[in-house]
């Protein structure tokens, strides 16, 4: 691939709380093998009121920081996240643009592509090389068909799928370069009136080393504790498909699947799960996957290691009493 | 080979076996063991109009063939016959009334129907069931109103109807001449349900007794002249039963499906049951069956839609839809072996909803004297 | 107030799809086309802010001929009226190729009625490929605002107010008219056609619009290729217990994770 001048590797750090989000830094890895192959440097991209604290943590995982403040760059300001990404796109000349899968790191790059006349891969879950031009793996219907892709425009733009890269080691810290940029109103067409957290808990389904997830075979939000217990005993995160969130029995924050969080868990227990496409994609990088339906011919069954017949009401207390006198023991 | 429909039907059915497949198969399990009436179902139902296909198009209804028709009875069938019952039951209901009632009350029961309401056919008592002649209740004119006394049993929609055909007695000595058909709205005072029948079958269905005690009625809501009652009742089964042969054909279908389905998943002898010839024939002789009966039912609606007797094809149709349901469910059970008899799984509910429709609507054997009749002739 | 819902025509998500063995190409035998999921939940959203403010809805797809399916599908359930956007060289287009598209197809459309559209509705993404490029980068050709991953809409004095889905609850975002919004799953069901409505949209043109009518649009070479279409690899199934008793079935599978190490 003839880069030209192109050489750095801009990285968009989508931030919450002044933090930036694992999905966003887990996009540093591909960052960093594409800058071996241009000869330039992962420059880091942080846009916020007040970046200090998440750049402090972010410099050890790239070549520099770029912290971005000057205009109203609070949470969810997408139009003034992409009015300063093309900005950025125009003084930097770099070879790619990468950012975290989320709504606003693909709403941000759709934008930037589209001002820019530009190809894009999303979600990509793994980057391999042809000689020296870099190939995207991206999940087509759900999973269950791939797509290798070549972006064929400069910078090569793409989205990556949380969980499908592993965050890069910590290193040198690269410096922190400050970057005013005042966002100019014309830029900024819609507002954002009020932020309402609902949901208080956190749940990190994508750091997990242990998720317990529930499905519409759970039958019903107090059978549904029993997946909590479980999870609890074993340290893990409850996960849930849509199903039961749907039902009201857990809040969306827990889902696991194609429309949730892709998840990849040394151990993954789905109970009353039946196995749909949407959700086995968001779980199929687990380590060791156990499954428990009373459906013989669940397509769960097909990706588990161990496969349970049975009824969950039946099966999680004998489970869970069983592993409660082995941790005893 | 399905029902030869219209373009249209097809594009409709296709939008009525989505709906069935995502609100009622799955949804009426459950039901199936309440045995509650299940009201959200038919309230989605109503809303997408499923309950008005027989509506003519001139009182408000879409205008649809009845072989059309058919098509979408047997969708609504396969999914669950109870649900697939009361809509029928309800075009049952309407039917005295097209048949034989003034224009003003035509009008009156279609707008209830198309207003989301059901209609009750209100001919078999304690006493009269083959021998709907045996009926007990009256109906006494007083000036401009009848008032009617008596007991109705076995009334599908009885609980949940907005109006009802009613046979009543005019004239006590006359005999079937003295029978007379009305119509009566609910809310009429004097009309109220009694005992509801817990059913082995279509348990989705309501099926309860309707009681007039004093019940005056507007000697407009006379359907026809009196002494026609019978007559009207007879023409209204006439055209019903064929209806209840494609729901029962409906029901053969769904058997034979899941039969299929379970025949290719159950492994035994190391390969898929469905791979012995033995159980292909059985696949075979069900498709036959069915096939048949659904032709016969086809046939049966072509000949209503040209205008030409009917009788006994209907009667054919019914008597055999009905049967071969029973033969078919059994032996969709036999195909999956213990865990047919099984609750957990679909079939034996099947053979449950099949039963009634031997019996309901004329009894396979009083189908048998229409089509003996209809054959054979005077002599 | 006058919207545009933009879809696009789908293989039934309901099916797993697969390659035809031996080969690159998705096998999409019996599979019906369907309209995308998430494009069905914006014309609900978009019907009802109809039905509660008044006006009317205009549905658009490109595609084949085939694709006016979808167009009629969506006259039933909301729509007021449809149009097909196709052309042979059309085919191929990417998101950016299609955004263009949509535009100049959106510009004919308000010139021949003389009425600009007000709000444009999008799915959040199409079902097939997921990208969700092309409400953004349609918002971007049309030079107007963009808010994302709605669950619910309403009309405000300056235009509308969107409820955004966000990780721990949502934003509600103020955007003035005309704006394109693209919709998540909405805590309701896009409705069921009704028996009337589904014979009245067959009975309903659906005119098309090729390349020449949006005056000789062309979407342009597109930015990126695939070199290689396969599926992934499969995770070996293990086992399936089913012993004589539930105590008996989890005690050994309790076993087994205990010597994967696991627990």
């Amino acid at each position: 691939m003839d880069w030209g001048n192109r050489k750095d590797i801009l990285v968009f750090l989508e931030q919450k709380d002044g933090k930036a989000l694992n999905g966003a830094l887990e996009c540093l890895t591909p960052a960093r093998a594409l800058a071996q192959h241009t000869g330039g440097q992962v420059l880091a991209v942080l846009m916020g009121t007040d970046n200090a604290g998440a750049a402090e943590k972010v410099a050890p995982l790239a070549d520099g920081v770029l912290a971005v403040t000057g205009g109203d760059y609070s949470d969810g300001a997408a139009d003034a996240f992409t009015w300063a990404l093309e900005q950025l796109a125009a003084q930097y000349e770099p070879a790619a643009v990468l950012a975290g899968n989320t709504p606003l790191g693909r709403e941000m790059t759709a934008r930037l592509c589209a001002r820019l006349g530009l190809g894009s891969v999303q979600d990509a879950t793994a980057l391999t090389w042809d000689g020296d031009t870099p190939v995207w793996t991206v999940p087509l219907y759900g999973g269950t068909v791939l797509n290798d892709v070549v972006v064929d425009t400069l910078p090569v733009v793409a989205t990556t799928r949380s969980g499908a890269f592993a965050k890069p080691e910590a290193g040198q810290a690269g410096p922190v370069t400050p970057v005013e940029l005042q966002v100019p109103a014309d830029a900024v067409k819609v507002k954002v009136a009020q932020a309402v957290k609902e949901l208080s808990e956190a749940v990190n389904l994508e750091e997990a080393k242990v998720i317990v997830t529930g499905g519409r075979g759970m039958g019903s939000k107090e059978q549904f504790a029993l997946v909590e217990e479980l999870a609890a005993l074993l340290g893990g995160v409850v996960g849930a498909t849509r199903p039961a969130i749907e039902d009201g029995w857990v809040s969306r924050a827990h889902q696991v699947g194609q429309s949730g969080k892709i998840v990849a868990p040394a151990l993954y227990i789905a109970c009353g799960v039946s196995g749909a496409t949407q959700h086995v994609s968001g779980m199929s990088g687990s380590g060791y996957v156990v499954a428990i339906n009373k459906d013989e011919d669940a397509p769960i069954f097909d990706v588990a290691d161990v496969g349970i017949v049975g009824d969950v009401a039946k099966v999680l207390p004998l489970m869970i009493e069983e592993i409660r006198q082995r941790k005893a023991e | 080979m399905a029902y030869l429909i219209s373009e249209e039907a097809q594009e409709l059915l296709g939008a009525v076996k989505e709906f069935c497949e995502k609100e009622v198969k799955e949804q009426c399990k459950e039901y199936d063991r309440s045995g509650e009436w299940p009201k959200e179902i038919y309230d989605k139902a109503i809303e997408m109009q499923l309950h008005m296909l027989e509506v003519p198009e001139e009182y408000g209804g879409m205008g649809l063939s009845r072989v059309d028709v058919a098509a979408l009875f047997e969708e609504m069938a396969k999914a669950d016959a109870g649900f697939a019952t009361t809509i029928s039951a309800s075009g049952l209901g309407t039917k005295p009334v097209l048949i034989a009632g003034s224009e003003e009350l035509k009008k009156r029961a279609c707008q209830l129907i198309v207003d989301g309401g059901f209609g009750a056919f209100c001919l078999t008592e304690p006493g009269a069931g083959s021998d709907a002649s045996a009926g007990k209740t009256t109906a006494v004119k007083d000036g401009d109103s009848y008032i009617l006394n008596g007991r109705k049993c076995f009334i599908t929609n009885g609980g949940i109807a907005s109006f009802y055909c009613v046979t009543a007695m005019t004239d006590k000595s006359a005999g079937v001449k003295g029978m007379s058909m009305f119509f009566v709205e609910a809310g009429t005072p004097g009309l109220s349900t009694g005992h509801e029948e817990d059913k082995m079958g279509i348990r989705t269905s309501n099926t309860c007794d309707v009681v007039f005690e004093d019940c005056r009625i507007p000697a407009s809501n006379l359907i026809g002249a009196e002494g026609k009652g019978f007559s009207i009742a007879m023409k209204t089964l006439d055209q019903a039963r064929t209806w209840m042969g494609c729901v029962a054909t409906g029901i053969a279908q769904r058997a034979m499906e899941e039969a299929i389905a379970y025949g290719k998943e159950r492994i035994q002898f190391g390969k898929p049951v469905l791979k012995n010839q033995a159980l292909q024939f059985k696949v075979a002789d069900m498709a036959i069956k069915i096939e048949t009966a659904r032709q016969m039912v086809a046939h049966s609606l072509t000949l209503m839609d040209q205008g030409l007797p009917y009788s006994k094809e209907s009667a054919i149709a019914k008597c055999y839809a009905s049967d071969i349901a029973m033969e078919v469910a059994s032996e969709a059970i036999q195909m999956f072996g213990g865990y047919g008899y099984s609750r957990e799984y679909p079939v034996e509910k099947l053979l449950r909803d099949a039963k009634i429709f031997q019996i309901f609507e004329g009894t396979n054997e009083v189908q048998r004297i229409v089509v003996a009749n209809n054959t054979i002739g005077k002599f | 107030m006058e919207i545009l819902v933009c879809l696009k025509q789908v293989p039934d998500d309901s099916v797993e799809l697969h390659l035809k063995p031996g080969t690159q190409e998705v096998n999409l035998e019996g599979v019906t086309p369907v309209v995308n999921a998430f494009d069905t939940y914006a014309l609900e959203m978009a019907t009802r802010l109809k039905e509660a403010v008044g006006g009317s809805i205009t549905a658009i797809t490109i595609g084949p001929e085939g694709a006016k399916d979808a167009v009629k599908t969506c006259l039933a359930v909301g729509a007021n009226q449809g149009c097909l956007i196709t052309d042979p060289s059309f085919e191929g287009a990417d998101t950016l190729g299609k955004s263009k598209i949509l535009a100049a197809a959106i510009r004919k459309l308000e010139a021949d009625a003389g009425k600009p559209f007000d709000l444009i509705f999008c799915g959040r993404e199409a079902t097939d490929k997921a990208s969700g490029q092309v409400g953004p980068q349609l918002a971007e050709a049309l030079g107007v605002g963009v808010v994302t991953d709605l669950v619910d809409i309403q009309q405000t004095d300056a235009g509308v107010q969107a409820k955004q889905e966000t990780e721990e609850g949502y934003r509600l975002v103020d955007a003035p008219l005309p704006c394109v919004v693209t919709v998540n799953k909405p805590p309701y069901d896009p409705r069921y056609p009704t028996i009337k409505s589904k014979l009245a949209a067959r009975k309903m043109p659906i005119p098309t619009l090729d390349a020449a009518a949006l005056g000789g649009v062309a979407p342009g070479a597109a930015g990126s290729h695939v070199v290689k279409v396969y599926e992934p690899a499969k995770r070996q199934a293990g086992v399936k217990l089913k012993e004589e008793t539930c105590e008996e079935t989890v005690a050994k599978a309790i076993a087994m994770m205990a010597d994967a190490k696991v627990l």
